[in-house]
């Protein structure tokens, strides 16, 4: 008799403990489908503008090279890693 | 512009305004000239400087066009100083150099929230709701030489959840305490590698409830094959990965073994920023 009720008491569990039901998705296995989407999701597209900069990490080295080409020097300087974690 | 006519640089330079070295000096050489002098705090920004250590450009402008044409114009006016020689590295600080273990290996870290945010129309937060985050793994040689044995050394285990199970991808994320580990199981059977974590501080305002699946392969001892993903739930943010979704939502990050073609292949583990040790032994 209460199944008529069962939408309303989900969809009220659900906003009032959206923990609940995070917790019993993020419990479920991943499925081999899944962690192919997912993988694919998670990989840098080959032709991003940033991947086609040679970017060196070493200043030192820009600099042997700067001398070598007679080119500039351009810094990025971050806190974090601009091509790491920032 | 950037590949042909500059030599391209990227540094953390929270590293080099600190560091005892050459390269230390140097970049205060240059920065030193600019309005970010105190090394004491941030210097970060983009500069343009001669190979003699002139500064020609200081600026910390994300748009884009802003800068290209400060670039153009700066470009125009360089010419390259004849007294510039290259400069020894000599004695690195090894507190600023942090290198990988000998015969460890690096794998790829990349997050994205998959959902959550509120429709915007602003550019820059357009960038930040679908960014994806990069950082670097490291595996060490017994870590690799435990996983042949069907073993995922507690060590790997925890700096897998600590370090790299965070939401990076709006700035620099504060990183999991140990005891912020609530529970924490990854298993490997020779092939695939299967767990489960939940991270969470004490006060409950930023956690991670997660699967992992992975399928790693082993020759001779040594990781060639290292694909992964965790699927879960975060919430919560830090105090530089602001405007996270509301509530809880859905993040993924995805592990590959590095194959060295990558600049960012050879950046330290964000992990390992300050204290290596606290990272990998």
């Amino acid at each position: 008799m209460y199944r008529r009720y069962l939408p309303v008491i989900t969809l009220t569990a659900t906003m009032l403990f959206p923990e609940l039901t995070s917790r019993i998705y993020a419990e479920e296995d991943i499925t081999e489908q899944r962690f192919l989407q997912l993988y694919r999701q998670l990989q840098p597209a080959v032709d991003e503008p940033w991947r086609t900069i040679p970017w060196r990490t070493s200043l030192l080295d820009a600099q042997r090279q700067a001398i070598t080409e007679k080119k500039p020097i351009f810094i990025w300087a971050m806190d974090g890693h601009p091509l790491g974690c920032t | 512009m950037l590949r042909t006519q500059f030599i391209a640089v990227a540094i953390d330079q929270a590293y080099q305004r600190r560091q005892q070295d050459a390269e230390g000096e140097f970049y205060r050489k240059i920065a030193g000239q600019g309005p970010r002098n105190n090394f004491q705090s941030t210097t970060q920004g983009f500069y343009i400087a001669t190979a003699a250590g002139g500064l020609l450009l200081y600026n910390n402008n994300r748009d884009p066009e802003k800068l290209n044409r400060l670039m153009q114009q700066h470009l125009q006016e360089f010419k390259a100083p004849s007294s510039a020689t290259p400069i020894s590295p000599g004695t690195v600080d090894a507190r600023y150099n942090p290198s990988l273990p000998k015969e460890g290996c690096i794998v790829r870290v990349q997050a994205r929230v998959l959902g959550g945010y509120p429709p915007t129309t602003d550019r820059w937060q357009k960038i930040f709701q679908s960014s994806l985050s990069r950082d670097n793994l490291w595996i060490s040689k017994a870590e690799q030489q435990a996983l042949t044995k069907g073993q995922v050394m507690q060590s790997l285990q925890e700096r897998i959840a600590r370090f790299h199970l965070v939401d990076n991808t709006r700035g620099e994320p504060p990183m999991w305490k140990k005891q912020e580990i609530r529970q924490l199981k990854i298993t490997f059977d020779g092939m695939t590698l299967r767990g489960s974590v939940h991270l969470e501080t004490d006060d409950g305002k930023r956690g991670y409830v997660a699967q992992l699946m992975g399928k790693i392969e082993l020759r001779s001892g040594k990781i060639v094959r290292f694909d992964m993903v965790a699927d879960g739930n975060f919430w919560g943010q830090g105090p530089y990965s602001r405007n996270a979704p509301l509530g809880r939502f859905p993040l993924a990050v995805g592990f590959r073994l590095a194959d060295g073609t990558d600049a960012a292949d050879q950046v330290p583990p964000q992990g390992s920023r300050g204290w290596v040790q606290g990272y990998i032994r």
